[in-house]
């Protein structure tokens, strides 16, 4: 059986689908036994205690090919923002493997790079250069983030001052900036307000037109419709449905139908 | 092999790491208002009240080597680095976990770019010392040209391996960090700081305390200072080897803990 690994190769060094994920399984602890178990794990390199665990995902397998708008859909709890963190290499799998062949661009916890105690120019060269930007690029972009942003007048102002919604714009528009061929969204277009909104749209549309990969997890079907071609339906941690859009999606409401109906 | 994978892909994410020891040394200077002040203000004031307790007190001049007040300021100001570091690599992960969730980097840059900001700031409070090495009309011994840049490594690979270690087990076992600030109090004690190495009356005592890696990091930069006195090399080569063997340790703990550390952020 293959170690569980997650690869990122190089851009542009193999062919074969951007995206490609293998029998992929991730297993979380229920209850909180596992801090009280390490001396265990420790020691014999395994917790004990499996009847608190569950498999958030199992066996998941499924290929995305370059310029393709994946959708992940389900209900909560179903194990998509852990298939993108997974995706993103940001936990280790389990079973199974995940190899992403280009580079990444996660829209995962926008401000997660940010500081309050700098202010927004400082946070914006550190975030870029976070995610593998030179300074001499950062610079080459700097004012088209600020303009996205819209946040100008306020560049030297320490950015804990910045409202939750400026700190997601600010976040947006430097990770969109980036020259990723893959992008992965986590659901953080549903912040902002609706005239923001509306020009996050109209970016996520231009990075689809210019041949972007992306893989994106919403609950709205409007959002999804939009930007999508292709839906994998999630239900329990396991792939129930892979093909078109409107039929994933169609699956996913029939299903959520029925378990309300009861 | 994976290790060397590891370093390899630091040295690549070079730039990045320096980003975030800027970042950590920005942050650290400009959040207060006496910024610099504190990073020397700090250790001279704990060296000040261990000059008098040891230097007048007690009068235990003879267990330091003269002038004493000197002589606590370089093991002062090496330990901080030490307890500093150790006590924020602990809580590494755990601080920056939105970046470790958001960004595929390395997973140890965090727990290396707190041991190298840290060892920034030992670096710019190294003007003190040589403002006491004036004041006593003290020049550098010429072992200062190796011997200093030979403590800086073994002591920046030294906080790196407890670090990778305490930073992963501190997620799953949060009680750890109460544990490690007890531990380093007791450390201080039992490393030679405010009193000599030479002190201990038989040489097999002395191998002993310098199984403790600071024991043989703080007897470099001593030798910086003071004259080389009749003790041989073996204390700093045992705690070189006993360092190296905490960092490959730490590392394949790390590794090992990496899936279920991440699962817990």
């Amino acid at each position: 059986m293959a170690v569980p690994s997650t690869t990122q190769t190089a851009p542009g060094t193999a062919e074969g689908p951007v995206i490609e994920v293998r029998n992929l399984g991730i297993e979380f602890q229920q209850n909180r036994k596992r801090r009280l178990s390490v001396r265990e794990m420790l020691f014999t390199g395994r917790s004990s205690s499996p009847a608190g665990t569950f498999w958030a995902l199992k066996d998941v397998s499924f290929d995305v090919s370059a310029g393709e708008g994946v959708g992940l859909i389900g209900a909560n709890g179903c194990g998509k923002s852990t298939l993108l963190r997974l995706v993103a290499g940001v936990m280790l799998p389990d079973t199974g493997t995940v190899t992403v062949r280009q580079g990444v661009a996660p829209l995962i916890e926008l401000t997660g790079g940010f500081l309050g105690d700098l202010t927004a120019r400082d946070n914006i060269y550190l975030t870029a250069g976070l995610h593998g930007l030179s300074r001499e690029q950062v610079e080459e972009r700097f004012d088209e983030i600020v303009d996205f942003a819209e946040v100008r007048d306020r560049l030297d102002t320490p950015f804990r001052h910045y409202s939750s919604g400026m700190q997601v714009r600010l976040g947006f528009a430097v990770v969109t900036t980036l020259d990723e061929p893959v992008i992965l969204v986590d659901e953080v277009l549903a912040v902002g307000d609706r005239a923001f909104r509306e020009k996050c749209y109209t970016r996520m549309e231009e990075l689809i037109g210019a041949g972007r990969t992306l893989l994106f997890v919403s609950h709205s079907e409007k959002d999804l419709k939009r930007f999508c071609t292709r839906g994998i339906y999630l239900r329990k941690g396991e792939v129930v449905a892979d093909g078109g859009i409107e039929e994933s999606f169609k699956a996913y409401v029939k299903d959520s139908d029925k378990a309300s109906g009861k | 092999m994976l290790m060397l994978d590891r370093g390899r892909e630091l040295v690549e994410r070079r730039r990045i790491l320096w980003l975030l020891v800027v970042r950590d040394l920005k942050v650290r200077y400009s959040s207060s208002a006496l910024g610099y002040v504190w990073t020397i203000l700090d250790p001279l004031m704990m060296a000040l009240v261990y000059w008098l307790v040891f230097g007048f007190i007690f009068d235990g001049s003879k267990r330091g080597i003269q002038p004493y007040i000197l002589f606590l300021v370089v093991g002062v100001l090496a330990w901080q680095w030490f307890n500093g570091g150790v006590m924020d690599t602990t809580r590494a992960l755990q601080q920056e976990s939105k970046l470790v969730r958001s960004t595929n980097l390395p997973r140890e840059i965090w727990v290396v770019k707190i041991v190298l900001a840290k060892g920034a700031e030992f670096l710019f409070s190294l003007p003190v010392i040589v403002l006491f090495m004036i004041r006593y009309r003290t020049p550098p011994t010429w072992d200062t040209l190796w011997a200093l840049p030979a403590a800086l490594v073994l002591q920046a690979v030294l906080i790196t391996g407890i670090g990778l270690a305490l930073s992963a087990v501190t997620v799953l076992v949060t009680d750890m960090q109460r544990v490690v600030r007890i531990l380093l109090r007791v450390l201080f004690y039992l490393t030679p700081v405010v009193y000599s190495i030479h002190v201990l009356p038989h040489a097999f005592l002395r191998d002993v305390m310098a199984v403790n890696p600071m024991t043989g990091v703080i007897d470099l930069y001593r030798r910086c200072v003071f004259p080389s006195t009749e003790l041989g090399w073996h204390v700093p080569a045992i705690s070189a080897v006993v360092t190296l063997v905490i960092f490959l340790l730490g590392s394949a703990l790390f590794r090992r803990l990496e899936p279920a550390v991440l699962k817990e952020l």
